[in-house]
């Protein structure tokens, strides 16, 4: 489904990362901050250009060349909602719907199924600007739904928020992963958010390199560094 | 900020505000009985009408070229940025008369330019095409370096994110950009129109005729002495500042919304 090489330079840092991910799948990219991690989703989203290499999904080349970003097939979240301030909540889930496809039935109807599941009802018609931070990471996360993308990238969506939303935020993020069948590399530097997010495994990124790619269990028998060892302990 | 302090500030805000509108207590000024009659009036309007429409028709040509210039200029490299800055302030800063000597030169049947277009029946002294022209070149700079303070206060990532959300470029711009960035943009327009439509220097070189309202104060004062200056000075403060404020309430209400 997704087959990468990433080349990045980031200043003293090089990342250099091979990610493969079969359709349906989910991947954590696992590391201390600093490591690349976001670098890697960024460069296969699109927003950052790779020095080399080459991103491919579900056939379609998106590097090289770089692919415009309206044309590629990916949904992307980061720590930041980004909502578009001058919208209502529905305006920013309906978004990247064209107008026209809007009233479509089954159009209609899996925005409702967002709307209900992500409990966005009383805030349907209410500015973006003036949610709480809270509810803006569930619109954006309904917002990139609405699309059904069929890989989505998930760069530390949660941080900062309190442990029950995220709970519930991962549940719906693995709900929907099996409704629609999408495929997800998800960044954070929290084991735990981590394992209830992509349950299969982690690659574990240091100093831009994958130094070991394995399931949760393998990883906490045999870290394959003390740094992932750390990482990988009970606080 | 304390009661006492609060007052402080405001008594200095006040000072300011008095120096700031003190040339026009002139307007009081024992200068002899206004003239307003039919000598005085008629070209007045004229020149009222011409200042308008002229002017409003510049804005139009800046906003059109302006705005893409600006959305370039906006996002290129930091290096090509500042040599596109340096070439948006050149018209500013030199001395409108100056800018009026050059584009006269340039624009003139004696230039290169100036003879292809008056080959095509396109005269560019004393018409009102030179008269647009010459506020295009004096307001273009203000409106382009406010339009690109504008654009860059878009945060690039929400542009960004809304591209991958399948938005082409060009609905990005109008759907994101221009939204977010309109009340930065109307502001700059008005300062290019507050610049244009009080031009003289530059339009009394390239378009003495048809005479907008500077140019009429001009005409009045050498012909009429100050009593015609007055009266024509009220109207011009009557139909310039309407628009500008305009725009700038609009801002207002619109960050306090």
């Amino acid at each position: 489904m997704l087959k990468a090489h990433i080349i990045k330079h980031r200043r003293e840092l090089r990342v250099e990362v091979q990610v493969n991910v079969a359709q349906g799948c989910s991947i954590g990219l696992f590391g201390a901050s600093g490591t690349g991690k976001s670098t890697v989703l960024a460069c296969l989203a699109g927003i950052e250009e790779p020095d080399g290499g080459y991103v491919e999904v579900k056939g379609l080349n998106l590097f090289p060349p770089s692919l415009p970003l309206y044309r590629r097939p990916i949904g992307y979240l980061t720590q930041e909602p980004n909502l578009f301030p001058h919208l209502s909540v529905s305006e920013n889930i309906c978004f990247g719907i064209p107008r026209d496809r809007r009233t479509e039935k089954d159009v209609a109807g899996w925005i409702a199924t967002l709307r209900d599941r992500l409990q966005l009802e009383p805030l349907w018609n209410a500015p973006a600007s003036l949610i709480s931070g809270g509810q803006a990471r569930r619109v954006s996360l309904a917002r990139m739904l609405a699309r059904k993308p069929p890989l989505v990238l998930l760069d530390e969506p949660f941080a900062g928020l309190d442990r029950q939303l995220v709970r519930e935020l991962i549940d719906d993020l693995v709900f929907w992963s099996q409704t629609i069948g999408f495929s997800m590399i998800a960044v954070d530097h929290q084991a735990e958010v981590l394992r209830r997010l992509c349950p299969q495994g982690a690659v574990v990124l240091e100093q831009g390199r994958i130094v070991q790619q394995g399931s949760w269990e393998e990883l906490s028998r045999d870290p394959a560094t003390p740094l992932l060892r750390s990482l990988l302990a009970p606080l | 900020m304390t009661s006492d302090r609060r007052w402080i500030a405001r008594l200095g805000a006040a000072l300011f505000a008095v120096a700031l509108l003190y040339p026009f207590t002139s307007l009081f000024a024992r200068v002899g009985p206004w003239q307003w009659g039919a000598d005085v009036r008629g070209p007045a309007l004229a020149s009222v009408r011409v200042s308008l429409l002229l002017t409003g028709l510049a804005m139009v040509v800046i906003v059109a070229i302006g705005t893409p210039v600006a959305a370039y200029v906006a996002r290129c490299r930091p290096g090509e940025r500042l040599i596109w800055q340096a070439i948006l302030l050149i018209p500013i800063l030199l001395p409108p008369l100056a800018l009026g000597i050059l584009m006269t030169l340039a624009f003139g049947p004696y230039g290169s330019v100036g003879a292809v277009l008056e080959r095509y029946g396109i005269a560019m002294t004393n018409s009102a095409t030179a008269f647009v022209a010459t506020q295009v070149y004096v307001g273009m700079g203000y409106y382009v370096l406010g339009a690109v303070a504008a654009l860059d206060a878009v945060p690039i990532m929400l542009q960004k994110q809304a591209a991958l959300l399948g938005l082409t470029p060009m609905k990005v711009f109008w759907r994101v950009t221009l939204p977010l960035s309109r009340l930065g943009l109307a502001v700059a327009l008005s300062i290019a129109w507050v610049r244009a439509i009080g031009e003289f220097g530059a339009v009394v070189v390239t378009a003495y005729y048809p005479s907008g309202m500077p140019v009429q104060l001009w005409v009045n004062l050498q012909s009429f002495g100050l009593p015609a200056v007055m009266p024509l000075l009220v109207l011009f403060l009557a139909v310039a500042l309407p628009v500008p404020w305009l725009i700038h309430v609009l801002a207002q209400r619109r960050r306090h919304a």
